[in-house]
């Protein structure tokens, strides 16, 4: 062609100078839109994992993410808090602010149910899992339990002692609060009531709902995340909390003010589950793989006071430390768990249900 | 839109149909990016509030048929109402202060109007819960004077109006600023001088000239009040919730996008009336000064 010959000509000099001006633009541009843009080379190296933040993300950080990343090279990424409707929404949409998350007992049979985590990946290697660890496409890795705390300076005499002892108000008068969350809830009102631990499941709303109205006024604030129930104890907002027990061991380990129970304590396990349709589904389970083995696990459990639920883990725990975890035998026989099986076809209704009787 | 005298028009075609599309130009970028991220969304919104989980208007008739959303519906209007007609009562002196005079003192005060319009309103709602918390210096006022336990702030109705009150004023406070700036002081001069004390003189020439920065800064303020949600649901009573507030419990907890939509389209449907009655009656132009 005339202009491959003529290098020189103005048509050449013009093309070769835009194309120039093209290329900076492009690289401008690629460097301004980096941060919010994740392009696919960058995508196969790392993992955004969703975290519960404060000392669950310290703990994780440094037991689960750093020896896998140091292992595989993967970088995890976190974002925080866990987002149940996040979850939904990216399965919904198919933009994925998280890979990896983790899941209440609850949580995890509503999210299998509607199609919103992966299923389970054929090759994870189970031998050095316990057989009830794998449950409904997600696997089991820490319990946490829902126990009942107090101030010591509002209860020299020591706090209630039981759910039953929380609603009553005579006995222990002052402020409460407990967790926005029907399904943790609802069986603490039915305990609170009378019913029998082996009784509470399938739910009598109805008998949940008036024994909730006894406490109802007293409730200043329902909380909602992990860092808030801890704020509004140790600031002496409110008197008595239903509360997960790690947030209230590092409370007292931090030398506040609180006491606690495991009487009644509600034990709830965390699942860690891949979001549906997630474009790095293959490196989620890898990283799910990691973070359950025994060892790993563990050290996570200690850090951040959670019971590990694969039994292989506690040969690496100390027993004073184990002492600390609700899966503790001495500990484990005073609480109760949850039932989410029989539960579940119960919450949808009863989510919303109670979602209006706090609106009230 | 400027219209060129007719003898002029026909020598100069090319630069008015120039001049014709400038504006437009000019306006694309903004337009192409509120079309992608305002407009899209709000469409899908729109659409998802009739089709979520089936096409149906069940949403709509739920929601006028159901006295829990209509209570929060008439809470949150009578919320706004409280949090506008308060930062009217507090701005307006402000205001008229600060229009009144010529010294450094007007230089403070704005820098501090300004300074708290400038924090981010999530750190303006966190300080609330310090100074309102049982730690605060609010609570300790009230345990000196031997009131213990101080009475719970936090968590209350007041609690939310309160920081709302003190969020918005900033918007009261310069539509007020900026109308009664432009009053001149000749005409309240001239009303004194016919006689007119200066109370008379304040009702019959300067509260009906400021009226146009009322009106706006009140418009303003309900309007944004109506969508407000993180004071509340950080700082309010949880028996005490407001639209918005109320919407976000319905993603997070039942995810229910729907109705979540259903609610979000009333509340839009409700600020648009709001924003028609102001222009038939004012003019949408005026909202900018």
């Amino acid at each position: 062609m005339n202009t491959a010959k003529q290098p020189e000509s103005d048509f050449a000099v013009d093309t070769s100078r835009r194309n120039a001006l093209k290329r900076i633009v492009t690289i401008a541009g690629s460097a301004i839109a980096a941060p919010y843009v994740i392009t696919p080379a960058r995508a196969a190296e790392t993992l955004y994992v969703n975290t519960w933040g404060g000392i669950w993300e310290e703990a994780a950080a440094a037991h689960l993410f750093a020896p896998f990343t140091k292992e595989t090279g993967i970088q995890i990424k976190t974002v925080s808090p866990v987002s149940f409707a996040k979850l939904a929404a990216q399965a919904k949409t198919g933009n994925y602010e998280f890979d990896v998350t983790t899941l209440g007992g609850g949580d995890i049979v509503r999210a299998n149910d509607a199609g919103l985590i992966e299923k389970l990946d054929p090759t994870l290697d189970r031998t050095k899992m316990a057989p009830d660890q794998v449950f409904q496409n997600g696997v089991a890795s820490h319990a946490f339990s829902t126990i009942i705390a107090w101030r010591k300076d509002k209860y020299p005499n020591g706090g209630p002692q039981s759910w039953a002892d929380f609603w009553d108000l005579k006995k222990f008068p002052g402020s409460r609060c407990l967790q926005s969350y029907a399904a943790r809830v609802l069986p603490l009102a039915l305990l609170a009531d009378g019913v029998p631990r082996d009784k509470l499941y399938p739910m009598d709303l109805d008998r949940a709902f008036t024994s909730l109205d006894r406490i109802k006024p007293n409730i200043r604030v329902w909380w909602t995340q992990g860092q808030q129930s801890q704020q509004l104890l140790r600031d002496g907002e409110v008197d008595a909390i239903g509360i997960w027990h790690s947030r209230t061991i590092e409370l007292i380990q931090q030398k506040q003010n609180v006491d606690f129970t495991w009487n009644q304590g509600e034990i709830d396990r965390a699942y860690w589950v891949v979001s549906k349709g997630s474009p790095r589904a293959k490196l989620a389970w890898r990283f799910i793989q990691s973070v359950v083995q025994p060892d790993r696990l563990a050290r996570f459990c200690v850090a951040a006071n959670y019971g590990p639920l694969n039994p292989k883990a506690f040969e690496y725990i100390k027993e004073a430390d184990a002492r600390l975890m609700p899966t503790f035998p001495a500990n484990y026989k005073k609480q109760f768990e949850q039932d989410v099986a029989k539960a579940e076809p119960q919450l949808a209704d009863a989510t919303k249900r109670f979602e209006r009787w706090v609106g009230r | 839109m400027i219209t060129a005298p007719a003898p002029t028009q026909a020598p100069i075609a090319a630069s008015r149909l120039g001049r014709r599309w400038l504006p437009w130009m000019l306006l694309a970028p903004v337009l192409a990016y509120l079309a992608v991220f305002y407009l899209v969304p709000l469409a899908i919104v729109m659409v998802s509030s009739v089709t979520d989980p089936s096409l149906s208007l069940g949403h709509y008739r739920d929601f006028f048929t159901d006295s829990f959303y209509l209570q929060v519906l008439g809470r949150t209007f009578a919320t706004s109402l409280i949090v506008t007609v308060s930062c009217l009562l507090l701005a307006y002196p402000l205001a008229y202060a600060m229009a009144r005079r010529q010294d450094t003192l007007v230089v403070a005060m704005l820098t501090v109007v300004a300074l708290t319009f400038w924090t981010s309103f999530l750190v303006r709602t966190y300080a609330w819960m310090v100074i309102l918390g049982n730690r605060g210096p609010v609570a300790a006022v009230f345990r000196m004077v031997g009131w213990d336990p101080p009475p719970e702030i936090l968590f209350t109705r007041l609690s939310s109006t309160l920081a709302m009150v003190h969020i918005l004023m900033p918007f009261m406070v310069m539509a007020l600023y900026s109308v009664m700036k432009k009053i001149d002081p000749a005409l309240l001069k001239a009303a004194q001088n016919l006689g007119a004390s200066p109370g008379r003189t304040f009702r019959h020439v300067f509260f009906p000239l400021s009226a146009p920065g009322v009106v706006n800064g009140c418009t303003m303020v309900f309007i944004l009040c109506l969508g407000f949600y993180v004071t509340p649901v950080l700082l309010g009573s949880p028996r005490e919730q407001m639209l918005a507030g109320l919407i976000g419990r319905q993603i997070e907890e039942l995810l229910d996008f729907g109705e979540a939509s259903t609610m979000a389209v009333i509340l839009l449907l409700a600020t648009l009336g709001l924003v028609a009655i102001y222009n038939r009656f004012v003019g949408i132009d005026k909202l900018w000064g």
